[in-house]
């Protein structure tokens, strides 16, 4: 297809192509605006080693140069090196130093947004340790400054700031939902007082969910719900404010990514409950755990908790009685990276599933090594890198069928939705569920 | 001659390490980033980490998977160190017993043909000659070049004026190009080691609730 052609079947690539300098020049603000002394120091350490390249899914699926970390890397310390060192300025050859161009600008999105799932991985095993994620990051929210999030990352974001949430979920569908499950929970417990508290006042733990539970996986909720009330757990869900996620993160955009997790400090301080409970999502939990105060530049005045980390501390106390019995299959734990590589929730969702299952198999490389199943970054909302991250998924299939095992817990509805896919896409024949379900399956009430 | 040319050394040292300290300090001109979330472990657990158990090749995949070019880099690395004390212990016109003497020359011929070796992996292997700048080859050669007549000079001291001239040349490429590396590997470890220490991701914890 020529460009002329996909230029006229694609707006994005329209859009590209119409770019004018002073929008070169507000990504290059844009970009500066980000830098920080660390990324300053990171983009002087590089030494271009190589040994990055076998760290990276994509790389490891597709064999490409530009999918090779340091090759990553190298398109932002071009644009660095150009602009704000000696060297660049006078010989920019040498060292590749390059101006950012429309077709550079070009190539940013193309392996930026299309070759990265910002999951660690290269940051971990660099030989320096550079945060090569964060960098792509901060390039990725240059890139956003004039609109250039490719469209369906886009779209998402979009939703989420004028609707609340980020599958546009009306208040009163939310509401409805939960009274729905409300219904489904007493009947599994077998008692009419269960319920899932809504806008509760004063509790010990609001806990805020991954719209697309709602939508799609709502038994998720139900898991959770009969989680709390056999611990007889003090906690509410908000009928507004209450979606985790933040694809601001992904899309690099600092000023969007605060705005949308300022709406969970919101929905806090409205209803006054001690500790923020973040649903099993890995960049919905490094957002707002870690980087959201940095985003809103303040401290949070609440703890801001994974809910496999309140469950497992449940299990610790003897307040769930389980009976792994009842999940005879053999399970393996797909490590997120957001949670687990980049958020530090490691042992938790491990100590869980050994005491609700009769058969743990770990993966390998597992925990903080981890490979990425390819649908962070973003990637699963960005149709046009689809087939990359199907084929980039690959490495996850391959080490879910060396474990032999039946079903695949995730803490994250990122990875599940890609997980669903490499499961169909790869024939693995397992079931995937999130550690929460698990463990309700396990309840002895 | 070689006191104007050990006098060169010395010269180009400093402008080496005035730069560095430059660049390292110009970092904090782009802003210092604070940090607002609660920490969950230790940012100086983390940095121990990154500067030992961590740079072990079994703790990383990418030194894990290529053995031979991580110890090529130690080595590399090692006879690079030799030979700046060797040229320390010369400028100063400090007497070496025979074992040192015998030690660095032992780092610095290892040094070198560590360094050639990983050249020739950049030239050859298409997918690192192709992530490469012309400074990576550069930089490589000079540092080379620098091993080399460190070895040589430990054997012929006639090549002393050789020696000290590749010395003032690296001395001076160094915060140009790539190998200002030795100055922000440090830097760069130092934040590897916050980050993942402040998170409780390293060095790993035991489980607790």
């Amino acid at each position: 297809m020529s460009r002329e052609s996909r230029r006229a079947k694609d707006p994005f690539e329209k859009k590209i192509d119409e770019l004018m300098p002073e929008d070169i020049n507000k990504v290059l603000r844009a970009f500066h605006q980000k830098l920080n002394n660390q990324y300053a120091a990171y983009l002087n350490s590089c030494v271009r080693c190589g040994l990055c390249a076998d760290s990276c899914h994509y790389y490891l699926a597709n064999r490409e140069i530009p999918s090779i970390p340091a090759y990553k890397l190298g398109l932002v310390e071009q644009i660095f090196k150009k602009y704000f060192t000696f060297l660049g300025k006078k010989a920019p050859r040498w060292i590749k130093a390059k101006a950012l161009t429309r077709d550079m600008v070009q190539e940013w999105i193309d392996v930026l947004f299309g070759r990265c799932t910002l999951c660690g991985r290269c940051f971990l095993n660099c030989s320096l340790g550079i945060n090569i994620t964060y960098l792509i990051r901060a390039a990725r929210g240059a890139l956003a400054s004039v609109g250039l999030v490719p469209p369906g990352l886009q779209s998402t974001i979009d939703i989420t700031v004028k609707q609340g949430n980020n599958m546009g979920i009306p208040k009163q569908d939310w509401i409805e939902t939960v009274e729905w499950l409300e219904e489904e929970l007493r009947i599994e417990v077998n008692d009419p007082q269960a319920n899932l508290p809504i806008d509760k006042k004063g509790t010990k733990l609001l806990y805020t969910i991954n719209p697309r539970e709602a939508m799609f996986f709502p038994l998720s909720i139900l898991a959770v719900a009969k989680i709390f009330y056999a611990a007889g757990e003090s906690w509410t869900l908000a009928s507004e404010n209450y979606d985790m996620t933040n694809y601001g993160f992904y899309s690099g955009d600092d000023d969007v990514s605060a705005f949308i997790s300022d709406r969970l400090n919101r929905s806090m301080e409205r209803l006054g409950a001690q500790t923020l409970v973040l649903a099993e999502c890995g960049h919905g939990f490094n957002s707002n755990r870690w980087e959201a105060p940095e985003w809103m530049t303040k401290r949070y005045g609440f703890e801001v908790k994974s809910i496999l980390q309140i469950v497992a501390h449940y299990i610790q106390k003897g307040s769930l009685e389980l009976d792994p019995l009842k999940n005879p299959k053999p399970v393996t734990i797909h490590d997120p990276c957001q949670l687990v590589r980049l958020g530090g929730i490691v042992e938790e969702q491990r100590y869980i599933l050994k005491q609700a299952v009769t058969h743990f198999k770990e993966m390998n490389p597992n925990r903080e090594k981890n490979f990425c199943c390819g649908g962070g970054g973003g990637q699963l909302a960005m149709t046009r890198f689809a087939k990359r991250r199907i084929e980039a998924g690959k490495i996850k299939a391959d080490q879910i069928k060396r474990t032999g095992a039946k079903i695949i817990a995730s803490p994250c509805h990122n990875c599940i939705d890609q997980l669903l896919e490499l499961n169909k896409h790869y024939e693995l024949g397992v079931e995937v569920k999130t550690v929460c379900e698990i463990v309700a399956d396990a309840l002895v009430i | 001659m070689l006191a104007i040319l050990s006098l060169g050394v010395i010269i180009s040292f400093f402008i080496c390490a005035t730069s560095l300290i430059f660049l390292i300090l110009r970092t904090f001109s782009f802003g210092k980033r604070s940090l607002f979330a609660k920490s969950k472990g230790e940012g100086k657990k983390g940095i121990f980490y990154a500067f030992g158990k961590g740079m072990l090749p079994w703790e990383k995949e990418s030194a894990k998977r290529h053995v031979l070019s991580y110890l090529a880099g130690i080595f590399y690395h090692g006879g690079i160190f030799a030979a700046f004390l060797y040229l320390f212990f010369l400028v100063i016109s400090l007497e070496m017993t025979i074992q040192i003497k015998s030690l660095l020359r032992l780092l610095a011929g290892i040094g070198f043909f560590s360094g050639i070796s990983l050249l020739i992996k950049r030239i050859i292997h298409v997918p690192l000659r192709k992530i490469s700048y012309p400074d990576d080859f550069a930089a490589n050669l000079v540092v080379d070049m620098f091993l080399a007549l460190a070895f040589l000079n430990t054997f012929y001291p006639v090549l002393k004026p050789y020696f000290y001239s590749i010395s003032i040349i690296l001395f001076l490429y160094i915060p140009l190009g790539k190998v200002r590396h030795c100055a922000f590997f440090f830097y760069a470890r130092i934040l590897f080691g916050l980050f993942y220490g402040r998170r409780g991701i390293l060095p790993r914890r035991k489980f607790e609730t």
